[in-house]
This record gives C-alpha cells, structure tokens and sequence, in this order.
C-alpha cells in the first residue's frame, strides 16, 4: 500500500539494534528533510513536547519533516473538533437519549486523535530504525493460542483469580477465536466467541509492507456469576479497524492506532430461588481507542507494545471509578504487550483498569506466521 | 521497550487517579452522622436519622433525614437545652420516653423547623421526635424531586407546585441539589427550602462531589439510610459514584432484612443500569448493577427511585417498578417532551404501591 505525503526519515546514524535484516525497505537513499530546524533528535523530542503539547507534530517539524508534521496538527485539529463536538452535544442536548451515543464516540475518537497525534510526534521523532519495521511481516497467523492467569481485583466481588484460555483460527479473511475465563476461587465463567471477516488487510501467509486492517466483528458473550445469582449474555457487532501510521510519514514506521465501534446488547437473567423474576435488557456503546508500537530487536513479529481506552462498562473491567463527580463515565484504560520470543512462541501481559483492576500473562503459541525476508521461519 | 515502561507508568498514574472504592471515605462517615459531645450533655441520633447542625452548652440543631427518629443525651450537668430542629414534618412532636409525655413546642407549630425547651437534669435522656400516626400502617403520599443543580434560582417554582399538592407527608430526594456540593451551594439550597410546606429526605448525586471531601453529610445527613413511615420502608442509598462501597452494601442486607414482610421503597441516585444502555449514565460497572438488582429482587424491594437523568423513566428493573426522575431544573434531556417535574406517588403498608403521578412543573 503506497504511504502518502510520506517523506524520507532523517538519518541520525543512531539505529535500535534489530535482528530483521533491512535490505527491502521502501527508501533505500533516504533524501534528506528540507531545512531541519535541528537534527539533534533530542532536541526535537523536546519540542514535541513544547510547544509539541499544544501543537501536535512539532517535533518533526524541527526535524524538518513537514508534512508529517502537518498531518499530525491536522490530526490533532480534527481530534480536538471531535471532542468539543461531541462533548458539546452531550452537554447541550443534556445528555439525550437519541445523541449520545454519537457524541461518546465523537469524544472518545477526537480523544484517541488528540493522543495519537502527540503520541506519534513525540515516538516519530525518538524511533530511528524505522526502516526495519518495513521488513517485518505483518500477516496474522493462521493459529494462535493462549493459556494464562489474570487477576481481577473487585471488591464488590469474591473471585480473585482466573484461568484463560483462547483459541484462534484463521482461513482466508475469517477469524474464528472462542475464549474462556475460569475463576479459580469463585463461582464465576465467562464464554466469549468471536467471528471477524476482513475487510481491509493481510489474511495469513500475505506479504505486506503495512499494517492496516479493518474487519467485521461478531461476538458472543456468556457470563456466570453464580454467588450473586445472576447471568449475562450477549451479542456484539463491531468494526475493528487498525490504521499504519506510516501512511502519514515514514518516521511513523512501526506506530499504529486501532479504533473500534460497535454496539452489544445483553440479557441480564437472574436465578433468585423462589422467585420468578424477568431478565432486563442492556445495550452497550463499543468504541476503543489504541496507540501501540510494533517491537523489534530481540522481539519476533508480530511483538507490539499498545496502550488503549475501551468505553466498555460491562465485562470484569467495568468502568473507571474516581473521587469526582465524573466517576463511571470513563470506560477501560489498559495497557498490553505481546512479544514472540521466537516464532512460535510468545507472552502477552495485560492490563486493564476501571472499576476493578485485571491484570494477568498468557503464554502464546502460535502456527502459520510468514517469515521474514532473510529470517528462519 | 522504554514505551512499555512508559504505559506502565501511564497505567499507574491512571490506577492513582482512580480508586475501587470511591465511596469509601463517605460511607464511614456515616458512622458519624448524628453524634456529638458537647459542653454539658453528649447526643446520640438513633440509626444517625439527623445531623447536627449545631451544638452548643444549652443549644441543639438538627436537621432531620426521616419523618421520625430516636434521640439520647448523656447529660453531665444541668441544662435548659433549646433543641432546634429542621426540615421536620409539620406534625412532627418530641415525646420524653421515660415519662410518654409529649413536650409542647416552643416555636414553630406548623411549619418543617421547630423548636422546644427542654430542662435537663444529669443524666440519660431519651426522646423521640415522631408525628402523631408515624407508627400506624397506613397509607400516605410523597413525591420524589431531584436534580435542581444550576437552577437554584428557579427552584421556588417547583416548591410553589409541591405546596399545592394535598396530603404530601414529605419529599424525597435522589440526589444533584447543587451544582458542586460546596458549602454556600448546600447553604443556599437548605436556605430555599424554608418555604417547603413538607421536609426534604435525600441523599447526595454526583454534583454533590465537588468538594473534597464532600460536606454534603454536614448539612443534610447520612447518604446511606434507611427509615419506615407508617409501615412503609424507604431506603437511601449513596450511587453518586457509579458504585456502591462494599460496607454501605453490608448495611443493606440489614435494611433488606428489616424491610422483608413491608413495602420497601429504594431510592439512589445514579441508576445501576441505564435504559439506555449507549448512554452510560449508570452504574460504573455492569455486573455490580445486576449483583444489586438481584440483592433488591431477592429482598422483596417494591420501588426503586434515582435520579441522575434529566427526564422521567418508568420501568423494570429486575422486576421491580422503577421510576427516573431528574425534573428539579437542571438542564433537560433534549428529546424527551419532559421539563421540571416532579413524581406523586401513593403508598400504602397493606397494598404497596397504589399509584404515581408525574406532576409537571412548566404549563
């Protein structure tokens, strides 16, 4: 996929050390930036932090890279007109039935711009081996599977410790992942199938420069919460997209943002002995926001570093909870990683916080990842 | 691998910002709602059903958080104690325990502040503040108003329209008087309150949350509570932070128990699940919303009221009838043909809910 207003990086002559060879990269003569500012890297992370903090892209600008730059303030403009539209609307309508659902996702996209453009200045301008991320491939394996412990900590609930295990298969553009969560000190499950068809991006054993995607996602939630005597399932749609931010310049190389919407709605059945009483129903917003980075050096592909807001109020995260006035408004924020110590073999540790803390490792197996120009499968 | 350290430290600084239990430090203060030593006697507010306002050598305020409580004074020397007390229901009467006599008010005869006089001797006292028929099952009305906020100003309107209602034996609250909870803010809405013909029981909303820490228990009483009039039991609970503390949700079983064989009306403020669910303005995390339905449900709860939303909802929440209303003035939920508002409703200890009527403010 060719990146537009793409400009050369500036060589700075410090390079991370990676174990991806580097020899098919998209600019092999990198030209050199018009009339850097400075090509003291340093000096150019500080101004993405001031004046960066307010003008998004600063930091290439010094360096020199002014389109990029350009593409991260207009990032950063369309972030912001997003927030106050939707902020706007959620305090003008009084928070309407009919508006707010638009307005949240409003917010929480212009947020996730507003983030990712300073974000990606400040990593633009700090990351210097751009170019081996170029070689990195980026299809999906075709299986994947994960085995680990989290742990959730909730004080409105007995359950501490969970056992979790998933599965995902791929075949062409669909996605097949069923997952389960056990408690291991509580009554307590939760089932969760997802299918996904791609839209956009690279299916399994595809070769690809970029790391775009956006696919279709059907979910199915079953959770059991046995000491309270309650049950809730629920179906979900979602479009999940990832978006390369390489397309905006190649110091962007090996930086992502992935944002999702979607809508889910629940059944909440409870089992009171003696009693009969109705199940309610629950809707839920779906939208998520996420800036991460692709790993490399002594990381295998596919390793990625991401931190990420999800609006969710339900699942064991539920919603983040402060002293103010605003508490349980926020959804989700979490941080992830996944490295591949080899191919077939990684880690993945997670963090999410909202009303409860949830935490944990898995280890990752997978099969049907596609090697690397100059790398051992 | 610096990012990572980074979003780590990202992820703590979230973890400091936030906390599990929000309501924590409210909750405890509780606990200290109703007591207080002073100079000459030491008082006690049963279950902390009133806070207090004022203490001095022979001078006690309350403000009261239910139709009736119990008072007890430990008195270490002799006093002509003038006990003030507000937002007391018009009938209300103070009535020496030991003796059964009923104490003739000073001040105030038909209006929600009153005032007696009342030789001490040292000693242990015990009182009850009660009105006539408080102890019958019976059937009453009240009304539930809540979310006046920015709109002080204008919150004699809606008094105007509760004063024209008959047979009100109080109002009920769920929450959002002010804007932030601070000190003038609740000074000026109590001041506003004068003019209502019928007390005033609420608990606090969100936007009682600007203060740190909140000031609201001060001023109005316990944000977790419960009392029974005339055989119908109202529980108030603290949802202002999208949860419930763990402790107020041991209290609440007690309250369940108690309630079990009655009519149990359960007010809060935020909803522990939204009808609509997009919109979030509800419980911070779902499954403690169904825990709770299911707690209520299992508890034989019959009405469950909040507030929060700027509108008017009726509903079901795990099968109990349920009832939204944000109608004190804040700004109104664009779309949904409702302005200020309050709710009547018509209980009865034998029947449970008989009716409720939404009674609009604006022609």
């Amino acid at each position: 996929m060719p990146a537009f207003g793409a400009e050369p990086a500036p060589d700075t002559g410090v390079h991370v050390e990676s174990n991806v060879a580097t020899t098919s990269v998209a600019n092999p003569t990198p030209a050199r930036p018009a009339d850097p500012l400075t090509r003291d890297r340093k000096i150019a992370a500080a101004v993405a932090v001031v004046p960066g903090f307010a003008l998004h892209g600063s930091g290439h600008y010094a360096l020199g890279q002014k389109k990029t730059a350009f593409a991260l303030l207009l990032s950063e403009g369309v972030g912001l007109a997003l927030v106050l539209g939707g902020y706007g609307t959620l305090r003008a309508s009084g928070n309407s039935r009919y508006l707010a659902g638009p307005a949240v996702a409003a917010t929480v996209f212009g947020a996730g711009l507003l983030f990712a453009s300073f974000g990606a200045d400040l990593y633009g301008t700090l990351a210097t081996d751009g170019a081996a991320v170029d070689s990195i491939p980026h299809a999906p394996p075709r299986l994947e599977s994960e085995l680990g412990y989290r742990y959730v900590g909730d004080p409105h609930f007995s359950y501490d410790h969970f056992v979790v295990e998933s599965f995902t298969l791929r075949q062409g553009r669909f996605r097949f992942t069923p997952s389960a969560w056990f408690a291991t000190n509580s009554s307590n499950v939760r089932y969760r199938v997802e299918a996904a068809f791609r839209l956009v991006g690279l299916e399994p054993g595809e070769l690809g420069k970029r790391d775009d995607h956006v696919d279709v996602v059907l979910g199915g939630l079953h959770q059991r919460y046995l000491p309270e005597r309650f049950r809730r399932s629920g179906v979900e749609v979602a479009l999940d997209t990832r978006f390369d931010l390489a397309h905006l310049g190649d110091t962007l190389r090996g930086s992502f943002i992935d944002m999702a919407l979607g809508y889910g709605v629940a059944k909440v059945t409870y089992d009171l002995q003696g009693l009969t009483v109705p199940a309610d129903t629950d809707d839920l917003l779906l939208v998520k926001v996420g800036l991460g980075i692709a790993l490399r050096g002594r990381a295998a592909r596919g390793s990625e570093a991401r931190v990420f807001y999800d609006h969710r109020h339900d699942d064991y995260a539920g919603a983040f909870l402060t002293p103010g006035r605003i508490s349980g408004v926020f959804g989700q924020f979490g941080a992830d990683l996944r490295w591949y110590f080899t191919p077939r073999l990684g880690v993945l540790a997670d963090a999410r916080v909202g009303s409860a803390w949830v935490s944990g490792l898995s280890l990752l197996i997978r099969e049907g990842t596609v090697s690397s120009p100059g790398t051992s499968p | 691998m610096s990012r990572c350290s980074n979003g780590v430290a990202w992820l703590l600084v979230l973890a400091a910002l936030g906390c599990s239990r929000p309501a924590e430090e409210r909750t405890r203060g509780d606990l200290e709602v109703g007591h207080a030593e002073g100079p000459t006697f030491e008082v006690r507010v049963a279950s902390g059903l009133a806070a207090i306002r004022g203490l001095t050598r022979d001078q006690l305020a309350l403000w009261l958080s239910a139709p009736s409580t119990d008072l007890s004074f430990e008195v270490h020397e002799a006093v002509q104690l003038e006990l003030l007390v507000e937002n007391a229901m018009a009938s209300v009467e103070l009535i020496d325990l030991s003796s059964g006599q009923i104490l003739s008010v000073s001040s105030g005869a038909v209006s929600t502040k009153k005032s007696w006089n009342v030789p001490l001797a040292p000693g242990s006292w015990h009182f009850r503040l009660s009105a006539p028929r408080a102890a019958e099952n019976g059937r009453f009305r009240f009304a539930l108003m809540s979310d006046v906020q920015e709109a002080i100003d204008r919150v004699q309107d809606v008094y105007r329209v509760i004063n024209a209602q008959t047979d009100l034996d109080f109002l009920l609250g769920a929450g959002d008087l002010t804007e932030e909870g601070e000190v003038d803010e609740l000074q000026r809405f109590q001041h506003e309150l004068a003019t209502l013909s019928v007390p005033y029981y609420t608990t606090l909303g969100n936007h009682e949350l600007g203060e740190r820490p909140p000031v609201f228990q001060q001023w109005f009483g316990r944000a977790n509570f419960q009392f029974a009039h005339r055989g119908v039991y109202f529980t108030l609970l603290d949802s202002a932070s999208a949860t419930i503390d763990p402790l107020a949700l041991e209290w609440l079983d007690g309250w369940l128990a108690n309630a079990r064989n009655s009519v149990h009306v359960v007010a809060m403020h935020i909803t522990p699940l939204d009808p609509v669910g997009t919109r979030n303005a509800a419980f911070a995390s779902r499954a403690e919303a169904a825990a709770l339905l299911a707690k209520l449900a299992e508890g034989g709860v019959d009405l469950t009221l909040y507030g929060h939303i700027h509108s008017h909802y009726s509903f079901q929440n795990a099968g109990i009838a349920a009832v939204i209303s944000g109608g004190g003035g804040a700004t109104p939920e664009g779309g949904s043909g409702i302005g200020r508002h309050f709710v009547v409703f018509e209980v009865d200890a034998a029947r449970g809910v008989v009716s409720s009527e939404v009674v609009p403010v604006d022609p």
